[in-house]
């Protein structure tokens, strides 16, 4: 090794070791308030704490573990590796409470970084069941209804606060069609292949059935079942014909082709009808 | 019960004592040969469950795409006299005990004609006599 090069190990090691004191002295004070009951579990752990402190000891082991496996000591029976997979499992379970709370937890962050809520937002309205409930008096209705209902147009009751859309432009609806328009877009096939390509995360392989295909075969499923139930056998319309024709037979290689229509996000219009059209007609054959 | 390479299997065998017999649905699996006819398919189903081929009753087989496989329904009355009794008209027909008088397309056209210019009880007499 050159003198740079030793000079450099020697103040990166410094630096290192200024750095461990000053984590020392933080864990330190954080072990202290613990101790002296600084943070209350009197009430039970929440939700998000839990998995707060999941995560931490899961790091905590990775860490371990890494640390072994560059000393090169095996790590084969290791408890470190028993716990992690445990952790690994409660966090996996933990998955579907969190997507359940996704939305107060969104919400609660919004508010938290805009600082308030807008007064006509429009997630604030939702239903009143006291509007529901006739506060108007039934005596005189009967009487007058013969004469009142022909002068009167009719009103239908309003029962649920709805969103105003009165005021909105062309313009806005134009862009409204055009963000849903993108949304659609980012799902299609090819840009979820490209995701898929481009994600760095663990790749998930699932066993792919096309919409089309799943709904034909639930529909075959169905009519076999019910025609071994009764002892009798369907005519199969032309229509039924034609689309397991379509699914089973070679007609499907025509449309590996066809992709969506993903113009919204290239080019930042929406999609012509006319092109659709011209989609339709191809897919016949 | 395998005989020339076609194998016969039943499923959802059920006995319905209301009906005097027992039903179940036949798998016929006879791979690289065409859909086996109803005769072979009785003749095989009285072996397998020891009576004669003629209270057997099949029908309905389906072959699968692809080939090699049909499916079908079965029925095995207790007797012919039941089978007579609970048996629609035409599956009987099909076996030969019993016979349905079919004049021809032509014929039934006229009749209708002819009772169209009649009014009640009168349109039953006309049906009887062709007019030259």
């Amino acid at each position: 090794m050159s003198g740079e090069e030793v000079g450099e190990a020697v103040s990166l090691l410094e630096t290192v070791e200024s750095q461990t004191q000053d984590v020392t002295k933080l864990v330190d004070h954080l072990h202290q308030k613990v101790m002296e009951g600084g943070y209350s579990t009197s009430k039970g752990i929440s939700f998000l704490e839990l998995k707060y402190q999941l995560l931490l000891s899961y790091l905590i082991d990775l860490t371990y573990i890494t640390l072994q496996k560059s000393q090169g000591s095996s790590i084969q029976g290791d408890p470190a590796v028993e716990r992690l997979v445990e952790i690994r499992t409660v966090l996996e379970k933990m998955r579907p409470i969190d997507k359940k709370l996704k939305y107060q937890v969104d919400k609660v962050v919004r508010t938290a970084a805009s600082g308030g809520t807008d007064s006509s937002d429009p997630l604030r309205y939702r239903a009143n069941p006291d509007n529901l409930i006739n506060k108007l008096e039934d005596v005189s209705e009967s009487e007058s209804e013969g004469e009142e209902k022909k002068s009167k147009l009719y009103q239908p009751p309003k029962l649920t606060a709805m969103h105003y859309e009165g005021d909105e432009t062309e313009q806005d609806r134009d862009q409204k069609i055009l963000e849903r328009a993108k949304k659609r877009a980012l799902s299609t096939s090819m840009l979820r292949e490209l995701r898929e390509e481009l994600n760095e995360g663990p790749t998930e392989i699932r066993e792919t059935t096309s919409a089309q295909r799943s709904r034909a075969e639930k529909k075959l499923r169905e009519r076999t079942e019910y025609e071994e139930e009764n002892f009798m056998r369907f005519s199969v319309s032309k229509k039924d014909k034609n689309e397991m024709k379509k699914v089973a037979g070679f007609s499907s290689l025509n449309n590996l082709t066809h992709f969506d229509d993903i113009s919204a996000l290239t080019e930042g219009r929406t999609p012509q009808a006319g092109s659709s059209k011209k989609r339709k007609q191809s897919g016949k054959a | 019960m395998s005989e020339g390479a076609a194998t016969i299997r039943t499923r959802k065998f059920m006995t319905n004592r209301l009906l005097c017999r027992k039903q179940m649905i036949v798998d016929v699996l006879h791979p690289g040969k065409a859909t086996i006819p109803k005769t072979e398919v009785r003749e095989k189903l009285a072996k397998m469950y020891k009576t004669t081929p003629d209270v057997i009753f099949c029908f309905g087989f389906r072959t699968k795409f692809g080939g090699g496989k049909t499916s079908g329904f079965g029925l095995i009355y207790d007797s012919l006299d039941f089978a007579k009794k609970f048996e629609p008209k035409y599956r009987l027909q099909r076996h030969g005990l019993l016979e349905i008088k079919k004049s021809g397309r032509k014929q039934r056209k006229e009749r209708k004609n002819r009772q169209k210019k009649v009014r009640g009880t009168k349109k039953a007499k006309v049906g009887a006599g062709k007019k030259k």
